[in-house]
């Protein structure tokens, strides 16, 4: 008897086959493709994205969605540029944004899993609020003059050439896979998302659990933008800019089910490899960046359906004894 | 006797294994309230919903007019004139009672001419004895009125045979005088009308006939001029009690585990007062909206009580959230699986350590997945629950071995009191007696459990003592020695009261 996790793994399968189909495709058309500075280029052109998707990974399971992701990391990237500015140090200037991140978050969270609004309309309102508050910052100026180590941590190697980024992106991803996938916390994350109210009997302070995540989204947002304006080594007030529709289109794509309970961090790591490559081997093949987002979007629809399909299965006993009650 | 506009002929249903009506026959008459009664689970449900082509029947044969008829659908039953309404009336809340009315009229084509309609409803109002103005929101109206808005809008479908399923189980006094009003009215009007309720003496003040059903099954239908309250109570419950119902030992002890005192939740329950021993089975007995999952909902922390005193392990507790509840050692079984007991695409094994996440937490803090296996492999041996695999989701097992996981996972953490809330509701005579010896178990080795059951045997033969409620209060608390069916049924329906 199959179940769901196994079935879950098939998509992940399916996405991993989908992968190495991709990579040798783009080896083959461009020896270039698997070079050490063509891989680095590849993570590092989408880094903080792919470090938002992982705490994203999260929310979905849990059975809510944060769509202010893009406008905090605006936000943080923008206090950052305007405290520098004002000669507040570097470090102390990143303390704060990290702060501003736990705020936002736990503000998302305090609607959410206190008051009991839903997430969609929550996030929805602090997307325009946080996004509003960093244009307020800047207004339509664009802020540079950051101290040279920040820029350098953005756009050099620090470690054999890997850019602390793409560090932070690996070290996130362990500690949050042993969080998800085996500690207590996890088990709660999909329990919570599969079925909010048995967790609630069950004696799981629910609401605690999601204010948790909230502010860990909010905090990771914030480091994210933190990332960008060292990356790119200014800001202006449309920082990451619509950010959350890629993010929450990896995470899905990961064969994360929108509806909450189930998906995993290697699914999202997976669809993260796929879109990367992806793009990075259609630009190779002067596909144009529409076409790219063409493909892509396919692609999620296909994630989409998959599941389905197989969920209905799974659940074709249970189905019955609705009609029955 | 004037020609049946709806009869059912040996009609059946089966869903799966389970038969939810074994054989029912039943005939309607133009102009009579036929009242229906039965215990919870006697088929009662089951029988509206082929009337009104919810369900197909799985043998037997519908008559309408005389002549043999399938109801396919509800455009198929609405066709044929019959219409139910239930207790909670299905209105649309911001749209006006005219709205409501012709929601699902399609006379007008596609025009809607709102002054002819708002006549219209004036005059289907006025037949039904009502007063109300067409214009009014629903959603400012009565329970009473918004069911009354129902019965226009199956008015203005022509219906001839109207089912009301428990309409004033909700509703004040007032309001079910009005209803009942009704409902004798569109009597007097030649409409069929169908009345469900567990108020006896409503039945006895508006019916003409009385059909009693139990276990899927007609038992008899007579004039109510034929019918005491006693006979019809014996009718319902009448059923041998079998032999697989073992009667529990003597298990109780004198340690007191839970006192509860003038236990009230404003607007639900009021004034529940009980002794709970450890080793004692106390069984909880009421019809629907008696209650008594309100009671234990409270008890468990999840819908704390406005005022009142709980007393567990000699102390006296007021919680405020299920885990200060288990923290403290009690643990609640819920009647309802799907939506409040298990994540059902989840495994056995994660739905089992749910409760007792912290026990399964290695020094690292990391969930020991081995040990958390090898306990749903324990509880798979001890409360047989049949599956090849621990792995298996919940949702892929029968309501019998889902029952057993539930259990499992609140056995787990070695409760000292075990709330049961329909511990046997909707599982196979096997599973049920194992459930009844888990149980058993559980109280030999000094647990104190509290079971609330609607299956009168099954109380009788598990419970030391029997807590009868009726909507919200508390009607006595009997002894198993002296009640039977018919005692503790009298007290569910109100014929009966114990003397405080």
């Amino acid at each position: 008897m199959k179940n769901a996790m196994n079935r879950l793994r098939s998509w992940e399968g399916f996405l991993l086959c989908a992968l190495i189909f991709i990579i040798l495709m783009n080896a083959s058309l461009s020896h270039q493709f698997l070079s050490f500075s063509n891989v680095i280029n590849l993570f590092q052109l989408s880094i903080e994205k792919i470090i938002v998707a992982l705490i994203m990974t999260f929310i979905i399971i849990n059975a809510e969605i944060d769509l202010s992701v893009g406008s905090m990391m605006g936000l943080s990237a923008c206090a950052f540029g305007v405290l520098v500015q004002q000669g507040v140090p570097g470090g102390l200037a990143i303390l704060i944004c990290l702060s501003i991140g736990v705020l936002g978050g736990a503000l998302n969270g305090w609607f959410i899993a206190k008051v009991g609004l839903p997430s969609l309309v929550v996030t929805l309102a602090t997307l325009i609020g946080f996004r509003g508050l960093a244009r307020v910052l800047v207004e339509d100026r664009g802020i540079n003059d950051f101290p040279d180590w920040f820029d350098a941590l953005g756009q050099k190697g620090i470690i054999a050439g890997v850019p602390f980024a793409l560090i932070a992106f690996v070290v996130l991803f362990v500690i949050l896979y042993v969080v998800l996938q085996r500690s207590g916390f996890g088990r709660k994350t999909y329990v919570i998302g599969t079925n909010r109210d048995v967790a609630d009997f069950a004696g799981v302070d629910t609401a605690r659990h999601k204010m948790i995540i909230f502010i860990a989204s909010g905090v990771i947002s914030a480091f994210a933008g933190l990332l960008y304006a060292a990356r790119v080594g200014a800001v202006r007030g449309d920082v990451a800019l619509g950010f959350e529709l890629d993010i929450i289109t990896i995470v899905l794509l990961g064969g994360v089910s929108i509806f909450g309970g189930t998906g995993t961090l290697t699914g999202t790591l997976l669809a993260i490899l796929i879109v990367l490559s992806l793009r990075n081997g259609m630009a190779l093949l002067n596909v144009t960046g529409h076409i790219q987002t063409g493909v892509i979007g396919l692609l999620l629809i296909a994630s989409v359906i998959a599941p389905r399909i197989d969920l209905s299965r799974v659940f074709g006993g249970g189905g019955q004894q609705r009609t029955q009650k | 006797m004037s020609k049946a506009v709806l009869r059912l002929d040996h009609v059946s249903r089966l869903f799966g294994m389970t038969v939810a009506l074994a054989d029912m026959s039943i005939a309607l008459h133009p102009g009579e309230v036929h009242a229906i009664v039965g215990e919870n689970g006697a088929g009662k449900s089951t029988m509206i919903k082929i009337m009104t082509g919810i369900h197909q029947p799985s043998g037997g044969t519908i008559f309408v007019d005389g002549e043999p008829r399938q109801i396919s659908g509800p455009q198929a039953a609405r066709e044929a004139g019959i219409a139910a309404i239930y207790q909670e009336p299905m209105v649309f809340p911001d749209l006006d009672v005219t709205e409501n009315i012709f929601i699902s009229d399609t006379s007008a084509g596609l025009w809607v001419r709102p002054a002819e309609q708002r006549k219209r409803a004036k005059a289907l109002i006025e037949r039904i004895g009502m007063t109300l103005d067409p214009d009014r929101i629903a959603s400012g109206l009565t329970l009473a009125e918004q069911q009354a808005v129902e019965i226009a809008r199956s008015l203005s479908q022509d219906v001839r045979v109207l089912i009301m399923d428990e309409p004033t189980a909700s509703l004040s006094a007032h309001e079910a005088s009005q209803l009942r009003k009704i409902a004798t009215t569109l009597a007097g009007q030649g409409v069929a009308v169908v009345y469900i309720s567990h108020r006896l003496e409503e039945i006895f003040e508006i019916s003409d006939r009385v059909t009693v059903i139990r276990d899927g099954a007609h038992i008899s239908t007579k004039p109510i001029s034929d019918v005491t309250s006693d006979g019809m109570i014996a009718e319902m419950v009448g059923r041998e009690v079998g032999n697989y119902f073992a009667k529990a030992a003597g298990t109780v002890t004198d340690k007191t585990v839970l006192e509860v005192r003038d236990l009230t939740l404003e607007g639900v329950f009021e004034d529940i007062c009980f002794d709970l021993h450890a080793g004692e089975v106390l069984c909880m007995a009421g019809l629907v909206g008696a209650r008594r999952t309100d009671v234990a909902l409270s008890l468990f922390g999840v819908t704390p009580a406005t005022s009142g005193t709980i007393r567990y392990q000699d102390k006296e507790v007021s919680f405020t959230t299920p885990r200060q509840a288990i923290d403290a050692g009690i643990a609640y079984v819920s009647e309802d699986r799907r939506k409040l007991g298990l994540a059902m695409p989840m495994p056995i094994k994660s739905n089992i350590s749910l409760a007792t996440l912290d026990e399964f937490l290695s020094p690292r803090g990391l969930l020991d997945r081995e040990r958390e296996t090898s306990v749903a492999h324990q509880y798979r041996e001890r409360l047989n629950i049949r599956t090849d695999s621990v792995e298996t989701p919940v949702g892929m097992l029968s309501g019998g071995n889902q029952q057993k996981v539930m259990l499992a996972k609140w056995l787990n953490m070695k409760p000292d009191l075990l709330i049961f809330d329909e511990p046997t509701r909707g599982i196979d005579i096997g599973a049920k007696a194992e459930v009844h010896d888990l149980i058993r178990d559980f109280v030999a080795q000094g647990g104190a459990a509290l079971v609330i059951s609607s299956d009168l045997p099954e109380v009788l033969a598990m419970g030391d003592r029997i807590l009868v409620m009726r909507e919200g209060r508390q009607m006595g608390i009997l002894d198993t020695g002296d009640a039977t069916q018919e005692t503790v049924m009298s007290m569910a329906t109100g014929q009966l009261e114990q003397a405080v």
